[in-house]
């Protein structure tokens, strides 16, 4: 049991219950002001939060002191050093610890009567009965794959004879002095998958010019751990957390950027780019997470309208903010419902059609899969089924699929499949 | 250091280290990649007042903390009620309740950050010490490098304003405050001026005014003679130098104007490739617009251009200098544009051509920037200072950055009620956002004349009554606010916001707390560091529907 009604000590929630006990002017009439909503929020709301990093330990915080008793949170990481100018609920003895147990920890001894369990592991490791359980799930992630994941199956799970199946999702960002915050109600607003076309494509440098024309510092880092890593390293695995690893890396990279008279290669710049880090900072968290903590709590209680449906923050120059509505996909291929159409010259071979998926922002799949309804086009794995499919890669698509014929795509990055319908140009 | 990445500052953030980075550098690796370690040295020097310890106080100094600012030190006397121990984070429930809330706030807020100090005066407040220390009082509050005010009373906090403004060394002050969904930030100060803003926007080329040896280099490159590889290898910039120039030529000296020219031009760079598929010739065509749109100072930076005898304060003297330098470079030296950058874009190149392109821009810029530094020793002369005020490592910087300098010009607590013509104006423009800041200072009014009343009132009573301010009452008082005549066209906007304000006239929420701990926080850093870009004006913010807006 969550709750325990004498930590409620008289006058604890005396600046929340001012929003709980009247409506504003923009509140939905059907908002009940008073005890029965101060109940819901504080003795049967069951909140996930998926993420105990950056954003996750500000968003726990918000969400105790708000009023939420029952908080579960997942995260697969242990703490870093360069968690500590951000992640405040870190210490450095806790350096090695899983970020949700340690988390979780601290918001129970620092907010009475809250409860807080932690999962130390990955949000695939539960089932759809584990996030039935939850009213709302708050994602502080930093990786658009777990997203993805989180997305589609909250997507999936709703059942339209099941209202109770409905979970909103409310999705944190940031980068530097950027982020956002958006809602989701799955099936019915926009969701995370119809926006993919939104990030900013990462920067790929072609191996081409890796290997034969450097003329950037992170030219010359890409060919240490793209190209030298493995050939002087055979099958050892190269683990960007490890200090002696970016160490090599530097050296070889330094010594490569000597060779072209290329200037700018540092410890900190091969570590940024082999990591692919994100400048982070607390204040920028600070701000995405409060608004997502803003958002379930309205969507919890009604006491104000909740976010339709995108916030994005931009702190670079003043504060500049812009809040609209992302518009649904009738395309998307975890919401839509319907075939993503596609048009390739009749020229094109399966290969070709593998290429230009990869290559496409709004679907972003590695190592796409391929079927029709009666044949294998290309399977990427397990490798006899690899093997017996490989010969197709260099035939025309047009001997397979028809004009305006489907193919399934599926592929282990992507938590669902992709329904394309072929048109030739 | 520079070098051939813009998109890349990061090489600016550390020096180069052969080893691994030390504790310190590790902890801070995430935002030294945004602010480098002069950003960070400005922070760790910044001593930061905070004239109370409520939820959205604490908020933003855990947001300070965290980075590694200096010192803070926190003035107030409240003994922690059950409510603070309600809603605030940096306290410990009902453990704190009785105690100073200011000590038990920084010794929560120090556990973040070993690197930090912190210290809590609660014998007094800003009241007392505005009241009845006079000159004292006066200087000990101008010592701090800036002032954070959340909610405090408005008497205290007029008056505040107008003895930090009347002195132009007088440190920022942040002006916050907030009820329930809303809120508002400001920052009161004389002048800032920002060398790295940031501000994303590139250097310009100069190709269409390419200097002697670019020229040079560009028109003896013998196109046709050179073997397919190395033609698939000449950087754009060379290509659009030679073309341009060779249309020059038939063109009475001037580039291509017309659509029809442009499309020509674009036409003569294409059929200039020996392979269908060189890369270097696609991106010449893609930067042809380089060719036709003139290299002059941009507009944002020649509207700071000022007379250095508007008064200003001693902490932006140098920059004033600087920019009175720029001014005169950009107006007596050829060819009349801003001193060249040195950063080139990456672009389709073998690693020699690049390598050797970089060279010359990196060459003229240094001869430019010399040019501009005998510039700016002459102003220092003409104003009697002594050259070694400016170093010249700080003149390569400004010279790296002069494509997006900004000198901010701050205005006066209290600028917006004083000025009728605005408010006409703004409540046109930008209702929802005055509608904000109007219920706020009506909230504000009415807490004052409540507190007088009950402190004047005998009765304990009275004493103890709360501030709830009616509906009408903070109607009237917003209203009156306006100049007289001044209406908003459509109600709804105020509505909205003074029935927020009379729903929750004294709430901090802990989520309005928590964003606001990160907009000031953001805003501290950006004043701090003199990087990146500070709000000009009144940031108003609504969280029932999610929303700033600037004033």
């Amino acid at each position: 049991m969550a709750s325990a009604p004498s930590t409620d000590w008289p006058g604890r929630y005396y600046h929340i219950d001012q929003v709980l006990e009247k409506p504003g002017p923009r509140t939905d009439p059907a908002f009940l002001a008073g005890d029965g909503v101060k109940d819901f929020l504080r003795n049967q709301a069951k909140i996930l939060v998926i993420g105990a990093g950056g954003l996750g330990c500000e968003i726990l915080a918000n969400l105790a002191l708000t009023g939420f008793k029952d908080i579960h949170v997942i995260d697969m990481d242990t703490i870093d050093i360069s968690n500590l100018n951000r992640q405040f609920l870190f210490r450095p003895k806790d350096v090695g610890r899983p970020k949700a147990t340690v988390a979780a920890e601290f918001i129970m001894k620092r907010v009475p009567g809250v409860t807080v369990t932690p999962y130390f592991g990955k949000i695939q490791d539960k089932d759809e009965d584990y996030y039935l359980q939850f009213n709302l799930v708050i994602c502080g992630l930093d990786s658009i794959e777990a997203r993805r994941w989180m997305n589609a199956t909250l997507v999936n799970m709703v059942d339209p004879e099941n209202p109770e199946s409905l979970k909103p999702m409310i999705d944190g960002g940031t980068e530097g002095f950027k982020g956002q915050a958006r809602v989701i109600l799955p099936t019915f607003t926009s969701c995370y998958e119809c926006s993919l076309d939104m990030l900013n494509k990462p920067t790929a440098f072609p191996i081409c010019t890796i290997a034969n024309t450097p003329r950037l510092p992170e030219h010359c880092i890409e060919w240490a751990s793209v190209l030298e890593w493995p050939r002087v390293h055979g099958d050892k695995k190269m683990d960007t957390d490890d200090p002696e690893h970016i160490s090599w890396l530097y050296k070889v990279a330094s010594a490569r950027a000597r060779e072209f008279n290329i200037e700018g290669v540092t410890w900190s710049l091969t570590q940024g780019v082999v990591k692919n880090i994100i400048p982070a900072i607390a204040s920028t968290n600070a701000i995405i997470a409060a608004a997502c903590c803003n958002e379930a709590f309205k969507i919890a209680t009604s006491s104000a309208a909740f976010l339709n449906n995108y916030f994005m923050l931009i702190g670079t120059e003043g504060v500049y903010s812009y809040t609209f509505e992302h518009e649904k996909r009738h395309d998307c291929p975890v919401c839509g419902g319907e075939a993503l159409d596609l048009t390739v010259s009749p020229d094109s071979t399966v290969e070709n059609l593998i290429d230009i998926l990869i290559e496409r922002q709004d679907i972003q799949i590695k190592k796409p899969s391929l079927s029709t309804p009666t044949k294998q086009l290309y399977f990427q794995a397990p490798p006899q089924l690899e093997e017996a499919t490989r010969p197709n890669l260099e035939k025309k698509l047009s001997e397979f699929v028809p004009a305006n014929g489907e193919i399934t795509v599926t592929s282990t990055s992507l938590p669902f499949s992709l329904s394309l319908r072929i048109l030739y140009s | 250091m520079s070098s051939g990445s813009q998109a890349q500052p990061v090489e600016d953030a550390t020096t180069a280290l052969e080893s691994v980075p030390d504790q310190k550098t590790r902890r801070y690796d995430r935002q030294l990649r945004l602010w480098a370690s002069s950003g960070q040295a400005a922070l760790e020097s910044s001593h930061i007042l905070v004239l109370n310890s409520s939820s959205t106080s604490t908020s933003i100094l855990k947001n300070l903390v965290l980075p590694g600012i200096g010192a803070f030190t926190i003035l107030d006397r409240t003994t922690t009620s059950p409510s603070d121990a309600g809603n605030n984070f940096f306290l410990e429930g009902l453990d704190s309740v009785g105690k100073p809330r200011a000590e038990e706030a920084v010794r929560l807020l120090l556990e973040l950050n070993d690197g930090v100090k912190g210290n809590s005066i609660v014998e007094k407040d800003i009241q007392e010490v505005l009241a009845s220390e006079g000159e004292k009082g006066t200087e000990w509050i101008k010592s701090f490098s800036l002032i954070i005010a959340h909610n405090l009373e408005k008497i205290a906090l007029d008056r505040l304003a107008d003895v930090l403004w009347a002195d132009f060394e007088s440190p920022p002050l942040f002006i916050v405050r907030s009820a329930g969904f809303l809120a508002e930030v400001s920052i009161q100060f004389h002048e800032h001026a920002i060398i790295e803003s940031h501000i994303e926007s590139s250097p310009s080329l100069r190709i269409d005014k390419p200097f002697p040896k670019l020229l040079q280099h560009s028109l003896s490159l013998d196109f046709d003679g050179m073997d397919v590889t190395d033609h698939g290898h000449i950087p754009y910039v060379y290509i659009l130098v030679r073309v341009l120039e060779d249309w020059k030529k038939s063109h009475d000296g001037k580039p291509p104007k017309t659509t029809a020219e442009k499309k020509e031009f674009k036409e003569i760079i294409s059929k200039m490739r020996k392979k269908a598929d060189e890369e270097n010739f696609e991106e010449a065509e893609a930067q042809a617009y380089r060719c036709w749109t003139e290299t002059v100072v941009p507009s944002d930076v020649k509207s700071i251009f000022t007379p250095l005898s508007t008064p200003s304060p001693s902490h932006t003297k140098p920059f004033r200098i600087l920019l009175r330098a720029l001014e005169v470079y950009t107006t007596t030296v050829p060819p009349y544009t801003l001193p060249l950058s040195a950063t080139l874009p990456d672009m389709k190149a073998s690693t020699s051509q690049y390598v050797d392109l970089q060279t010359l821009y990196k060459e003229r810029a240094v001869e430019e920037r010399d040019a501009f530094r005998a510039v700016l020793d002459k102003v220092l002369q003409e104003q009697g200072e002594n050259p070694s005020l400016i170093d010249d490592e700080t003149v390569t910087n400004f010279v790296k950055h002069s494509h997006i300098l900004r000198l901010l010009r701050g205005k006066k607590w209290g600028w917006l009620e004083e000025s009728p013509d605005t408010l006409a104006t703004l409540v046109q423009t930008s209702p929802k956002q005055l509608a904000i800041h109007l219920a706020l200072s009506a909230l504000a009014s009415l807490q004052t004349k409540h507190a007088l009343a009950t402190a004047q009132s005998k009765s304990t009573k009275e004493q103890e009554t709360e501030f709830q301010p009616k509906l009408e009452d903070l109607i009237t008082e917003a209203k009156s606010l306006l100049p007289t005549g001044v209406e908003f066209e459509d109600d709804t906007d105020f509505e909205n916001a003074i029935g927020e304000a009379a729903r929750s006239p004294t709430a901090d929420l802990p989520n309005t707390a928590a964003l606001l701990g990160g907009i000031v926080a953001q805003e501290v850093i950006k004043m701090t560091t003199k990087q990146y870009v500070p709000i000009d004006g009144i940031c108003t913010i609504d969280l029932v529907e999610t929303w700033t807006g600037l004033l």
